[in-house]
């Protein structure tokens, strides 16, 4: 029951956070913003539309929408939001997962190529290029977890006697994967340093241009692909943070979402105190996150032996 | 074997077929055709009962009176006989509307009877059971197909490709007979599995000359140089079958020298996992920089070879230190992933070939929109696209699964161990994202966007016997993606000619084969359900088309699509030193710009490093001794009295 509650609430939940993004950065800049629900008014907005499609365009294009929602949405099946178990879970789905979430990104570069726009051929690029490198650190997080606890899964990450949290033995090391984990969530959901959402000049796009030629309940699937994808992150930092161990499910919920929306506020922080960077600087802002992670893991040799 | 020898018999019936009929062309090919077809089900046939884990029959004949020729078929050759009977036929169906020539019908007769040699000699390496059968098996697999590569001989660009190939392939082969004769002065026996008998210390020196010789063949960085001059010069379905099936062979040679000499020694393994790490993140770089397209798909299969390595690496570096689950499922991704690189990588062949042969380009920056006027080859080319960048739900990911999951396995090791495990996960990593980038490149730039020349507007879709193939490959690929179980267990069948290694147990596989089935299965249940409410919103919605957003630009042209060049050049720069980029720009230097050209070059550092620091200086010192060769008889007749002088006294 749990399981498909918080599963419920995280689906429909979801594009709510972003809200809190614009909030931080309306108040950085002193202004009233928009209201916290301003997502879902743009998605049914965008539902209401009917859609232009270029003439350069062929069935691809209209699948790249589809599978990114697709993996998006699986990957929340096996996620164990606020301790509770996930929907399915198995030794290995952290793998797969992170493939599908590849395979999601590969549908939407190759819809955005397929307009034959030479700026999101620019995009598509970046994003290919960007997250390659991403994926890299990801992985040293999986091997560091590995190390840590033997596990190869969501749910054995977070559950259980030897779950992963910053207040256990090796919490040390965590800190640096939340500092990584938070670079790797900024990349891949294209915020601030490495890509602005809210920039109009399709030059120095990344995520955005390329789906510059989506309308209406396309862009609608692209946009709810990614609040899922940007709560899983935040979601994957704040079990890092802290253990949903208590065995009231309410409370674990309610300290879940709020430091679930810590994180969100976090990243509003960050996009309000900080330029974007110049674009050929954006691989080393990720190999950093790597080099924190790998450095954690090298540390396991010498702490588990 | 009876059977066995029976679809060798029907394969070469098939190719002296070919070489009678030549004047008649079409029934030459469909006759061709029908028997390969025909020898090939009874090949498969012959090694059904071996894969499920019959006995392995053998059959042997003496052979000049002196030695005895022995084969034997046992379940890791018929793991490798799989692709050699399933994409041999479906190439050979593919050639009917792909080589439509008939004023070349003596050339492709003799085209069909080298593939049909080409066939039984791969079919016969991977049966021979002793060193002299192997070494004349290898041989006449290698000429036959330094033949095919040679078809279109008037070309100097596939005369210079096929004598590289010559060359690699023989200078490899030269290393595996080194090796034999080693191991027979240690053991005094031609049989294979005599090897175990000798010292751990020359077990590592047989494996390492051996090493290089199959190496040379499956295009381990840096004995590579060969495939991407080959492969584009030779016919897209010889191509298919050389690098789909052909070079597994050499990978074969690896698995089976690997299981006679029965060896765990940790040095192999670190060898092995180090050369694929190699092979895999520099093939998939070069490819990223290559404008061919066949040339890129060359690249690619190093790649492959460097993922089948990696998890055949962490597989000897499990069996070295006892960590048998590991090593069970390192070395059961790596087989998995030679069944499925041959099924994509045939896929993908054949599609180029079906590119080039409606447009006549190679470079992928000059085509572009085919999927709308070839969409049977873009669909089939985009399901192999996604199969190779090893993206669930298709086959490529199921084997690299398998070897991440060993590798993980492994992380629990200590010591150098423990960083090897790393760098084999992380270097999967990194493979993965560099081969969906190049990949999306692709896809995107040949078969999506606008046409960008004329010749590339005018494309048709290809004949039906060029698209079936491709469609019966593509369909393999998602089958094999979402029922892996079947091949899984086989896999592990296969593996159980490596006498060291005591497997998981079956349930174990039939859990993380089954877990992998159902993710590969819920999401593609998601997918469909995600189409389906994609269809219920656009219900009684307003579809207009137009041109793309120009982002206020007027004026678009296709030439101002983003070319493959570009998108690949920032990921291709982040790798330097290790690619030498070589740009030719004409620069703008004028208030009235004339025309302006931009050009680059990506260079492969082991080829240019064999032709600075090898080729030639050889040649130099070479060129010194020409005076030798003089033309006079008499004198030349003067050098072989001396040299039996010579020899004479060592006698």
């Amino acid at each position: 029951m749990e399981t498909y509650l918080t599963l419920i609430i995280a689906i429909v939940g979801a594009p709510l956070f972003p809200g809190i993004i614009l909030k931080v950065k309306a108040f950085f800049a002193g202004k009233q913003g928009p209201p916290l629900l301003i997502k879902y008014f743009t998605l049914l907005k965008l539902l209401r539309k009917g859609s232009v499609y270029s003439t350069s365009t062929s069935f691809v294009f209209r699948l790249g929408p589809v599978v990114s929602l697709a993996s998006a949405l699986v990957v929340l099946f096996f996620f164990p939001f606020a301790g509770s178990r996930p929907l399915f879970s198995f030794h290995g789905d952290v793998i797969v997962l992170f493939y599908l979430m590849g395979i999601g990104r590969f549908f939407t570069v190759i819809a955005a190529l397929d307009t034959a726009s030479p700026f999101e051929g620019m995009g598509a690029a970046r994003e290919v290029f960007f997250s390659t490198i991403a994926e890299v650190t990801i992985f040293t997080i999986l091997i560091l977890f590995y190390r840590l606890n033997g596990s190869l899964s969501f749910a054995e990450y977070f559950t259980g006697e030897n779950a992963i949290a910053l207040s256990h033995a090796s919490g040390a090391l965590l800190l640096f994967v939340i500092v990584a984990l938070f670079m790797v969530l900024l990349t891949e959901n294209s915020r601030v340093p490495v890509d602005d959402p809210a920039t109009h000049l399709e030059l120095t796009m990344i995520h955005e241009v390329m789906i510059l030629d989506h309308s209406g309940p396309d862009l609608a699937l692209i946009e709810l692909g990614s609040f899922y994808k940007l709560f899983f992150y935040s979601s994957f930092i704040t079990h890092i943070i802290y253990p949903f161990t208590f065995a009231s499910g309410i409370l674990n919920e309610l300290i879940f979402y709020v430091i679930l929306a810590t994180v969100y506020v976090a990243i509003g922080v960050t996009e309000s105190i900080m330029a974007r960077v110049k674009m050929d600087l954006v691989p080393k802002f990720i190999l950093t996150s790597f080099a924190l992670v790998f450095f954690a893991t090298i540390l396991t040799m010498g702490v588990l032996q | 074997m009876n059977t066995f020898l029976l679809s060798l018999t029907v394969l070469s019936a098939g190719g002296l077929f070919s070489l009678l009929s030549y004047r008649l062309f079409s029934l030459m090919k469909a006759g061709y055709i029908f028997i390969t077809a025909i020898g090939s089900l009874i090949g498969l046939y012959a090694i059904w009962a071996p894969l499920q884990g019959g006995p392995s029959v053998s059959f042997s004949s003496t052979w000049l009176h002196l030695f005895t020729l022995s084969f034997s078929l046992d379940s890791l050759s018929a793991f490798f006989l799989i692709p050699v009977f399933t994409i041999c036929p479906l190439a050979a169906l593919y050639s009917f509307h792909y080589m439509d020539n008939a004023e070349h019908c003596g050339r492709i007769a003799v085209n069909y009877f080298f593939l049909t040699l080409l066939i039984i000699s791969m079919a016969l390496v991977a049966t021979a059971d002793n060193i002299i059968s192997f070494a004349l098996a290898w041989e006449s697999m290698s000429l036959s197909s330094f033949f095919l590569v040679m078809h279109e001989y008037q070309k100097s660009s596939t005369r210079k490709a096929g004598y590289i190939y010559f060359i690699f392939a023989h200078v490899g082969a030269m290393f595996i007979f080194a090796a034999f004769a080693l191991a027979y002065s240690y053991t005094g026996s031609y049989d294979l599995l005599s090897f175990s008998a000798m010292p751990d210390s020359i077990k590592v020196v047989v494996f390492f000359l051996a090493l290089v010789g199959f190496g040379s063949k499956a295009g381990i960085f840096p004995l590579h140089i060969w495939l991407p001059h080959a492969h584009p010069a030779a016919p897209s379905n010889i191509s298919a079958v050389m690098s789909g099936v052909m070079i597994k062979i050499g990978i074969y040679g690896v698995f089976r020298l690997y299981a006679s000499l029965s060896t765990t020694s940790l040095i192999l393994g670190e060898t092995i996992l180090t050369l694929g790490i190699l092979s895999g993140i520099l093939g998939v770089v070069y490819a990223l920089g290559k404008h061919d397209l066949k040339k890129l798909l060359a690249y690619h299969s190093v790649e492959n070879i460097g993922i089948i390595l990696i998890g055949a690496g962490v597989g000897m570096i499990g069996l070295a230190k006892g960590n048998m689950a590991m090593a069970s499922f390192g070395l059961a991704g790596s087989l998995l992933h030679v069944l499925n690189h041959s099924i994509f990588k045939s896929l993908l062949f054949l599609g180029a070939g079906a590119v080039l042969q409606k447009t006549g380009i190679r470079h992928i920056d000059q085509l572009g929109g085919l999927m709308k006027s070839m969409p049977v080859t873009g669909k089939t080319f985009l399901i192999g696209s996604v199969s190779i960048s090893g993206l669930p739900p298709f086959n490529g990911f199921v084997s690299e699964f398998l070897i991440y999951y060993g590798a993980f396995l492994g992380l629990t090791l200590t010591g150098s161990s423990f960083i090897f495990a790393m760098f084999a996960i992380l270097s999967l990593a990194i493979i993965g994202g560099l081969a969906a980038a190049c990949f999306s490149k692709v896809v995107g730039v040949v078969f999506l966007g606008e046409p960008r020349t004329e010749k590339t507007a005018a494309a048709e879709e290809a004949g039906c016997t060029v698209t079936l193939p491709m469609i019966l490959l593509a369909a393999a690929c998602l089958f094999i993606g979402i029922f892996p179980e079947p091949f899984i267990l086989t896999v592990f069948q296969a593996l159980t000619n490596i006498t060291t290694l005591h497997s998981v147990g079956t349930d174990e596989i039939i859990v993380v084969a089954g877990n992998l089935a159902f993710i590969s299965r819920l999401f593609l249940g998601v997918f469909i359900l995600s189409m389906l409410l994609q269809k219920i919103l656009y219900l009684k919605k307003e579809i207009t088309r137009g041109p793309t957003w120009g982002c206020g630009y007027t004026q678009p042209t296709v030439k101002m699509q983003y070319t493959g060049t570009s998108y690949a050049m920032s990921i291709v720069d982040f790798f330097r030193p290790f690619v030498s980029i070589r740009t030719n720009y004409s620069g703008i230097n004028r208030i009235f710009p004339g025309r302006t050209t931009y050009e680059s070059h990506v260079d492969d550092i082991a080829e240019s490093t064999l032709t600075d620091r090898i080729v030639s200086p050889l040649l130099y010192l070479l060129g010194k001794l020409r005076w030798i060769q003089h033309g006079h008889i008499q004198l030349y007749i003067g050098y072989i009295i001396v040299t039996i002088v010579v020899l004479l006294f060592f006698i």
